[in-house]
């Protein structure tokens, strides 16, 4: 169950995206007021607003934050069609005791001719590199060599996908088996342009990205999209926000380590909901990629979780306002026994642990601390 | 306005009224829901609001069009346009005030009578009314009256006036000469004035848009275009106007009138009412005709004509209020975003708020933070405990938990892991007594054999799993026993190894082979009152005698099930003849037994010798008790066919209980990426392949890869101590993965690194690095260079040279920290180690730094201006899991 409450954000127009931390501390948003805010989480768990400040020229479209190892970096993009660079700095004023901190611009990438649509850092095992992409349909990915040094930032990448494209994400997964890849997204509406989503692969040969794979069915226009982590799997899910949300499997095919070429992937699409009735806005994956949460034009935040079987299943609805949705589509509660069932009821007929004893079980486990110094500590010997 | 198609009007004036018109004029109030069901007549607009009619005017027929009287008094004032031309003053009001009663009931009449297309009243000088028409040869189409004017009787018209209505009007309340004529031999279609300068009318005629000036009449600019219907100016810029034509909506600027600035997507049906929201900049919403969702146009950047030119950006966006269609709807003129939408038929009304688009973020703690317009929400899973909550809580949510628990960290009773991660998942439960019985019977062979033992944790084929240990038997043993009690010769064979003995011990049965001898095992079972599975195992182990007598103490027990008594009855009656009339009812009747083992028992008891499918097959019984079963009572051929089809099975379905049978292997890695793949849990497969240190398991790259994402999400989580923990653990089990020193210290004189007779210390940190000097007792002099026998830097607080002990820091001694002894001793030891700032390279004393930075934000040594503690924000970030 999941309960929201309201932060007077302060924002003087509307604000386009949030972003956290690493961690979870810190958050950052950007609004229409051309300015990016940045928050810190007290212990009370209360987030302040210790740095805003005016960034761009334009709507700030999206912000995001570097991994800490390259120090509190963050990056924005704007309408103005530029991106930029941010970091915090130890001022010699005593900011820190007034809860204030100071953030100062690094870089300016001037490189695109329309509006940049999204940024986003690439996985930190890269290094520190950067990536926008732009309404004209390029993507840029941008390296800084010195990472002591963000003021210098070269374009090493600049990869045309023909479609004006909103969103970008990269695939977190460090493995080595897997070479970086990103998806982007394109919003444009025209059905007959085919599929709307790209997925660009680098390639060690070549040393260039090449487009690995085009996921021909999404055709409508793609407004976000969102690697989910990966966490030591061995397949890749995609998250799409367009007329519904699509979570898309990509399973790398095994392949002999003479061939060449981008990795051919088998794409299976494992859910699609058209619950928003209208045009997705957004997606986001929390930290396991267990849970997804999309906006759409319905106003409402619906969570949705997989089961053991991946089937995904809607478990929560919260209108845009923080208020629980309390009409017929969907309680929460409802919706949330259903999953606990669901959950439960495969895992009984692979392991053969009945559904009636689960309540065996929890006495089973008295506490540790008991069974320390119990008879059963000593011939734990039975299962 | 025809009869069939409504519209709706908000009261300038009052933010919870309105008027729909469609045959006549409603008015209503809205408000809360609450108390709806007492108040009759009261309609639910939405799940907060619902609306009352206040009013109804049905004396003006053939209604066209409506205009609200923008003054505060008179306050239900409305113009009235008529087919026929009139334009009738109307009221809905209760109270009629002096100045309202003279306006009420006032009549407007064209020359030519022909259609009245649309009204405006003026905004700033509300006397004025502006009434489009329709195309007269002899006779202008846009006419401007002013209301305040003297109603003067005028014979001619007067006289057809009164002959025309049916009402019986007083002539004086007739107005026909119209302050303003314009577009002689037109038609117009809409009209709107200008908000910034209201002696400007736009107004859409038959061909083009034109703006007429009152102040020189005699000129006007316009532009030819079709897209001439609805115009309505944008009341957060009053250069911006749109119109539509058909299903095309054209956004023009006013300083560059010659073409419209932008062109929205044709929609496949004729549009029916285009409006902006008067709450928020640029959005614009359209109806369509026979249409139940209304498009909404976010204009974030439009082009203007002056500055360089831009493209536009634009956000297409569709809203359902309804699931009617819906016949038309109006912006609320102060609620953000609030619209109230009617349907095309019996007057079906929605009170509906336009929600922003909404962006989202998850944070690495499993919190949700949204943005919805200018709002902010954050929104946190909610903490309530209990044993259904824990079976949907998410994996994310249940790893934090259980590497606070110290979950994988009992290396001695590992099967203990299982309650330290809740013990309450059955896959988890069966993993860690799967490496426990592994650990256990490694031990035991190192033990007995000392070959083994010499080779060390080599490969040892306990880790290899039952499905290997089995395909390596040989010298199966058959036997025919009896049932122990009777005499009675049993045709069960059963079949005896080595390597099934092991794979017994294994699945937990024995605890020490040659012979069979579960009784150890039973009474651990009863303890556990686990009653039917106690029975079953007796039954296997041809005791029947013995699972009766359970199932008689089950029955007994405490909340015991009297059932249990009933079954035992069954058990007793037991006849190893083929045709008696107990195995033909058994064999039916026991798949409507609940438990799994109950029936697995009675499968056992009616089965062909050899073929017992019925028990292998059963899936809800304990994969380990089914594999030990197969492994007393399958022939070798069989049990290898069979085990390869389960763990295969297992395989693919990721079940953790398929590691008793693949053993941590290749196989078994192959197993847990299935399992990973499905949940995520790396924090299971990561403590899991740590266990299979002695094999090459750890080698595979992903195993590797699941330790560093593990390691990554304890980092992402701030559980830095709980990571440090992870890695001690994991360079004990395996020694290859120790990090070497990170940083040596060199001597100022002679170069030297310091540290070469000090074990080296682990370094972490990255603005300070510390290192030891606890080592090296062999030394007597711990304040200088082993090398040169230079004395050490100096403390900058304490002006000892480092390696001093520090006897007393005088942060310690506070009350408000709240340390129990052996912190502090454990402190003690840390506040004698040496640490430096990476920027102004001064330094000292660990203890004597912390303290001094407690009230400090500059360095200790004078004239230096550095803030060494807030060079780095990650370093005043406090671990999350620091208890």
């Amino acid at each position: 169950m999941f309960v929201a409450r309201s932060i007077a954000a302060d924002h003087k127009d509307l604000i386009h995206d949030v972003s956290y931390d690493f961690h979870g501390r810190r958050m950052a948003t950007c609004s229409s007021d051309q300015s990016v805010k940045v928050w810190d989480k007290d212990e009370n768990g209360e987030w302040h607003c210790t740095a805003s400040w005016k960034t761009h020229s334009g709507s700030v479209w999206r912000v995001t934050w570097a991994h800490p190892e390259f120090g509190q970096v963050l990056a924005s993009c704007s309408f103005d069609r530029t991106a930029a660079v941010w970091e915090e700095i130890v001022g010699e004023s005593n900011d820190k005791q007034r809860g204030l901190s100071h953030w100062i611009k690094r870089t300016t990438l001037v490189d695109s001719r329309t509006s940049v649509t999204d940024v986003k850092f690439a996985p930190k095992h890269m290094g520190l590199m950067l990536t926008t992409c732009s309404a004209d349909g390029v993507v840029r990915i941008y390296e800084a060599p010195d990472v002591m040094n963000l003021s210098q930032w070269s374009l090493q990448h600049e990869i045309s996908c023909k479609l004006s494209c909103s969103c970008i994400s990269w695939n977190p997964s460090s493995s080595r088996a897997h070479p970086p890849m990103f998806a982007v997204g394109s919003d444009d509406s025209n059905v007959s342009y085919g599929g709307k989503v790209q997925i660009y692969e680098y390639n060690e040969n070549t040393r260039k990205y090449a487009k690995a794979e085009t996921l021909m069915t999404v055709t409508d226009a793609v407004h976000d999209i969102a690697f989910a982590p990966n966490l030591g799997r061995s397949v890749h899910v995609l998250a799409i926000a367009t007329k519904d949300v699509r979570i898309f499997k990509l399973v790398p095919m095994r392949r002999d380590s003479t061939s060449t070429g981008p990795t051919k992937f088998e794409v299976q699409i494992m859910a699609q909901f058209d619950n928003h009735n209208s045009q997705v806005w957004r997606v986001s994956w929390n930290i396991t990629s267990t849970l997804l949460a999309s906006s759409g034009d319905d106003g409402c935040v619906r969570l949705w979780k997989a089961n053991y079987m991946d089937n995904w299943k809607c478990t929560g609805i919260l209108k845009g306002d923080g208020s629980p949705l309390t009409s017929s589509s969907g309680p929460p509660m409802a919706m949330s026994t259903v999953v606990g069932s669901s959950v439960q009821m495969p895992q009984n007929s692979l392991n053969g642990m009945s559904a009636g004893r689960i309540g065996k079980r929890a006495s089973f486990a008295p506490p540790v601390r008991q069974l320390g110094s119990s008879k059963i500590y000593q011939h734990p010997a039975h299962y | 306005m025809s009869g069939s198609k409504p519209d709706i009007l908000w009261s300038p004036h009052h933010p919870d009224r309105y008027v729909i018109c469609d045959s006549e004029l409603g008015l209503y109030r809205i408000g809360p829901l609450g108390g709806a069901e007492t108040k009759a007549g009261t309609l639910p607009l939405s799940e907060e609001t619902a609306a009352t009619l206040l009013a109804i005017n049905s004396d003006t027929p053939y209604m066209k069009c409506v205009a609200w009287y923008p003054k505060h008094e008179p306050e239900c004032l409305l113009a009235v346009g008529q087919a026929n031309g009139r334009v009738v003053l109307t009221s809905l009001g209760q109270s009629h005030n002096s100045t309202c009663k003279d306006l009420v009931g006032k009549e407007i009449v064209p020359k030519h009578a022909r259609q009245c297309n649309t009204l405006a009243w003026n905004p700033v000088d509300s006397n004025l009314l502006a009434a489009g028409l329709d195309k007269h040869r002899a006779d202008f189409s846009v006419l401007i009256w002013d209301i305040s004017s003297k109603f003067s009787p005028e014979t001619s018209v007067a006289s057809e006036k009164i002959r025309l209505s049916s009402v019986d009007l007083d002539s004086s309340s007739v107005l026909t000469k119209p302050l303003y004529e314009l577009g002689q031999n037109d038609a117009c279609l809409s009209l709107c004035w200008r908000l910034r300068d209201p002696k400007l009318l736009l107004a859409g005629m038959h061909r083009n848009l034109a703006i007429f000036d009152l102040r020189n009449t005699s000129q006007k600019t316009f532009v030819n275009t079709k897209a001439i219907q609805g115009v309505t100016v944008d009341p957060h810029f009053p250069d911006r106007v749109a119109s539509f034509f058909e299903g095309q909506v054209a956004i023009w600027d006013l300083r560059k009138f010659e073409k419209p600035v932008l062109t929205l997507t044709e929609q496949p049906k004729p549009l029916t009412k285009v409006a902006w929201c008067p709450t928020r900049t640029g959005l614009l919403a359209t109806l369509t005709r026979d249409s139940n969702i209304i498009r909404l146009y976010d204009m974030q950047h439009t082009p203007t004509p002056i500055g360089d030119e831009t493209e536009p950006t634009i956000i297409e966006r569709s809203v359902q209020p309804c699931e009617s269609q819906i016949g038309s709807f109006a912006w609320h003129p102060s609620s953000q975003n609030r619209m109230v939408v009617v349907s095309a038929a019996n007057r079906v009304m929605t009170d509906f708020t336009v929600f922003e688009r909404i962006s989202l973020a998850w944070s690495s703690t499993t919190s949700l933070m949204w943005a919805c317009g200018r709002h902010l929400y954050d929104c946190a899973e909610d903490g309530t405990e209990g044993l259904e909550n824990a079976i949907e809580k998410d994996i994310a949510t249940k790893m934090r938990e259980r590497a606070l628990s110290r979950y994988g960290h009992d290396t001695v009773h590992v099967w203990r892991n299982h309650l330290l991660a809740g013990g309450n998942d059955p896959q988890l439960k069966s993993l860690w007594y799967d490496l426990y019985y592994i650990l256990l019977s490694h031990m035991k062979q190192c033990a007995e054999d000392t070959e083994l033992k010499l080779q060390g944790n080599k490969q040892s084929v306990v880790y290899s799993g039952i499905k290997n240990i089995v395909k390596t038997s040989s010298g199966t043993t058959e036997s025919h026993k009896c049932w122990s009690g009777s005499d009675r010769q049993t045709d069960v064979t059963r079949y005896h190894s080595e390597e099934r003995c092991l794979a017994l011990r294994l699945c937990g049965w024995i605890s020490r082979g040659p012979e069979i001898d579960v009784d150890v095992f039973l009474r651990s079972l009863e303890l556990e009152k686990e009653w039917e599975r106690a029975a079953a195992v007796a039954l296997f182990n041809l005791d029947i005698r013995r699972a009766i007598q359970i199932l008689n103490k089950g029955a007994t027990a405490e909340k015991g099930d009297l059932n249990l008594n009933v079954v035992a009855m069954a058990l007793s009656g037991y006849t190893d003849d083929k045709l008696s009339l107990w195995r033909e009812m058994c064999s039916s009747l026991r798949l409507q037994l609940k438990n799994p083992y109950l029936c697995v028992m009675f499968a056992f008891l009616t089965s062909e010798p050899g073929s017992y499918d019925g028990v292998l097959y059963e899936s809800s019984v304990a994969v380990r008790d089914r594999v030990a079963f197969a492994c007393m009572f399958l022939s070798d051929a069989q049990l290898t066919r069979y085990i390869d089809k389960l763990a295969n099975e297992l395989k693919d379905m990721g079940n953790l209980e398929g590691i008793l049978l693949t053993g941590l292997s290749k196989d078994g890695v192959d197993l847990m990426e299935s399992y990973v793949d499905h949940t995520g849990d790396v924090q299971t497969a990561s403590f899991c392949m740590l266990k299979g240190s002695s094999v090459d398991v750890l080698k595979d790259p992903r195993v590797q890869c699941w330790i560093e994402n593990y390691r990554n999400l304890l980092d992402a989580w701030s559980f830095w101590h709980k990571r440090a923990e992870f890695d001690i653990h994991r360079g004990k089990l395996d020694p290859s993965s120790k990090p070497l020193a990170q940083v040596y210290v060199s001597c100022n004189f002679c170069g030297k690194s310091i540290s070469y007779s000090c074990s080296p210390m682990p370094h972490q940190g990255r603005g300070f690095s510390q290192y030891g000097v606890s080592g090296s007792p062999t030394k007597s002099k711990v304040t200088s260079c082993p090398g040169c026998r230079k004395p050490l830097p100096r403390c900058a607080l304490c002006l000892m040279n480092m390696g001093t002990p520090v006897s007393n820091c005088p942060g310690t001694g506070r009350s408000e920290e709240k340390m129990d002894l052996s912190r502090e001793n454990k402190l003690a030891q840390f506040n004698n180690w040496f640490t430096w700032c990476h920027n102004c390279r001064h330094g000292g004393h660990a203890g004597h730094m912390l303290s001094w930075f407690r009230d400090h934000t500059e360095c200790p040594v004078s004239a230096c201006t550095c803030k060494c503690m807030q060079l780095d924000t990650t370093g005043n970030l406090v671990p999350s899991d620091s208890s």
